[in-house]
């Protein structure tokens, strides 16, 4: 029963962060502090799905490795393109 | 039986990177080979967008007021939703709940199909608006991404068809689930790809 109520609390902080990004695209322009907020929003929903909903936490470490790997090199191209 | 048989014959893998000394396999070998793959396709679809983006500041700037941001917005909910659903199924398994694992199967399958349909609405609206593929450097990148992911969406609806066909055929038990699990990670791969995709191209200008 406490693995259900896990995966509802997930969903919601998925869903708040996503409309906080919104919220950020649409009120400012991409500053790099913006830009790096929502980078590292990105990082971290792709953390939360990667780890409880793939359920790759206390799974295949490599896999988990690999996947979150993933989201951290194309976020910090995110931040690069801050740069440009 | 056949999990473990496919996890451990597939010679191509160092030991180390076997179940025994890294950890339980999600699904099987196989998909995390496809998933492995779908992630590189996906990686150069995101590649050419840096690069475009570099190229073209300007555009890349004006393209994302262009988009019907609410329905790229609409759009993420159902996909997080439909994995929410997709782990609820998964869970669900586990306890030898085939009613509720189909249950959320569906549910899974109609976000999937929402999806298609939004989708498919805002590539009509920018129709309407006169975008297209040729529009600008911003829009071939746009069309280049949400089609590709259109359509790994389209494939892995049909899949969790097949999965739910499966389940009431009782290939599913909450012993031997691993087919389910394997299509349940690559959906939540795709979900992955568009909490990616979502902020390049509808939030960042």
């Amino acid at each position: 029963m406490k693995y259900v109520g896990k995966l509802e609390y997930y969903l919601v902080a998925l869903i708040a962060i996503t409309l906080f990004n919104t919220f950020l695209g649409e009120q400012f322009s991409s500053t790099t502090l913006v830009t790096i907020l929502i980078a590292l929003t990105v990082t971290y929903k792709g953390f939360m799905v990667i780890d409880h909903f793939m359920e790759l936490k206390g799974a295949n470490k490599n896999l988990r490795f690999l996947m979150r790997l993933y989201f951290v090199i194309f976020p910090s191209l995110i931040i690069v393109s801050a740069f440009y | 039986m056949k999990n473990i048989s496919i996890n451990k014959s597939l010679g191509i893998f160092p030991k180390s990177w076997s179940e025994e000394h890294a950890g339980r396999i999600p699904g099987n070998i196989p998909i995390w080979v496809g998933i492995l793959s779908e992630l590189t396709e996906f990686g150069i679809f995101f590649v050419a967008y840096f690069i475009a983006k570099f190229y073209y500041p300007e555009v890349f700037t004006q393209g994302p007021q262009s988009l019907h941001t609410s329905l790229g917005v609409t759009n993420t909910i159902i996909l997080l939703t439909s994995s929410y659903f997709m782990a609820k199924a998964m869970a669900n398994i586990r306890l030898d709940n085939k009613l509720k694992c189909e249950r959320y199967l569906w549910l899974a399958f109609f976000c999937g199909c929402l999806y298609l349909i939004i989708k498919t609405w805002e590539f009509y609206w920018n129709n309407l608006q006169g975008f297209g593929p040729s529009t600008s450097e911003f829009f071939t990148i746009y069309y280049y991404m949400t089609f590709n992911h259109f359509l790994h969406v389209g494939w892995a609806s049909c899949a969790i068809l097949w999965v739910i066909f499966r389940l009431r055929c009782g290939a599913y038990s909450a012993k031997e689930s691993a087919g389910l699990e394997a299509l349940a990670v690559y959906w939540h791969m795709i979900d992955l790809m568009w909490i990616l995709i979502f902020p390049l191209l509808y939030v960042l200008r």
